[in-house]
């Protein structure tokens, strides 16, 4: 018996079109992010000169997957959830600009890994855009029972459609029961 | 682990080499909640323990995994410097990670090929924790200047 639930399969192969992050790359969110990877290279630091051979100060390669947050006065789903008990603290597939599989609502959620390729660092001031689309769910048998793996294929880009980089992302659901 | 004093060329490294570890932690839950709050995400089996061990059915608050996908970066970015190009790294999370442990990255060549403007170097990489348990198997592939020559191009341009 499959533990996918009905409907879940539809999602493959839903792409969504180009969303760009709410905010451009800002130095306050790349110190923090650098700080926070414990990674504070002197390329990612706002005094990193124009002349280096990245063209001024950049953000870590992954930091991209990082600028889709919840825009100003989106809904919030911290507080949506304030009073339900099950909600995980998570907030869908926000990041990914693709819509949530609610078929999924009540599953843990775990980061089972991810194939990235790194093509150019995302400049300080630059806007970035992500393309997702769900590529496959299937079902696995772990140590402790069954898994689901949700592949999902996200491109980032500069607002010139410069490939920043591509992350092929697998996302874990396990039933809880 | 320090940034190499020059550049790594393609010359320089061997199928086998095993590349300088990098050296993470050990975790707190401060290290958890500063990465939670730069990414803006509050999944609370990361710092809430009753959820996670009560509700998720965890052993424990865990260390992101977004959070440790960051350290393959770092960790080729300081072997190779700023001349070469981490192109691609791929990775599972085979295990979990717990708050309080210290996790070291180590990473061993396992093949290389010349291209015309720069040559590709291949990697076994992962994550022990003090017990040498890996949690978090992965490849990596670089590409390297030749010696004397110019670095890789920027932004990258994959091999045909």
């Amino acid at each position: 018996m499959s533990n996918i639930p009905e409907g879940a399969m539809d999602y493959i192969g839903m792409r969504t079109s180009e969303e760009f992050a709410c905010e451009p790359v800002e130095p306050g969110a790349v110190r923090r992010y650098a700080q926070a990877i414990m990674d504070e290279a002197p390329i990612f630091a706002p005094d990193a000169g124009t002349d280096n051979r990245f063209g001024g100060p950049v953000a870590p390669p992954l930091f991209p997957q990082a600028m889709f947050r919840r825009a100003y006065g989106d809904p919030d789903p911290v507080q949506e959830n304030a009073y339900n008990e099950d909600f995980d603290g998570s907030s869908g597939n926000r990041t990914l600009a693709l819509p949530e599989i609610r078929q999924f609502r009540g599953f843990g959620v775990l980061n089972g890994g991810s194939e990235i390729e790194f093509y150019r660092y995302a400049r300080y001031g630059e806007r970035v855009k992500v393309t997702s689309f769900y590529e496959d769910i299937v079902e696995k048998q772990s140590s402790k029972g069954p898994i689901i793996l949700i592949y999902i294929v996200s491109d980032y880009f500069t607002a010139d459609d410069e490939l920043l980089l591509r992350i092929r992302r697998i996302s874990i659901r396990r039933p809880l029961k | 682990m320090t940034i190499q004093s020059r550049p790594v060329c393609f010359e320089d490294v061997a199928v086998g080499d095993e590349i300088p570890p990098l050296d993470k932690g050990p975790f707190t839950t401060a290290h958890i909640m500063r990465w939670s709050a730069a990414m803006e995400n509050w999944h609370k089996i990361h710092y809430d323990r009753d959820f996670a061990v009560n509700h998720d059915k965890l052993p424990g608050l865990l260390v992101n995994g977004s959070l440790k996908q960051q350290f393959y970066f770092e960790h080729l970015r300081k072997w190779i410097g700023d001349t070469g190009w981490v192109w691609k790294v791929t990775f599972r999370f085979r295990a979990m990670n717990l708050i309080g442990e210290k996790l070291t990255m180590w990473g061993r060549v396992t093949g290389k090929r010349e291209c015309p403007d720069y040559g590709i170097v291949e990697l076994d990489l992962g994550i022990v924790n003090e017990e040498g348990t890996e949690s978090s198997p992965g490849t990596g592939t670089v590409a390297l200047p030749y010696r004397g020559g110019d670095p890789v191009p920027y932004p990258f341009v994959p091999p045909a």
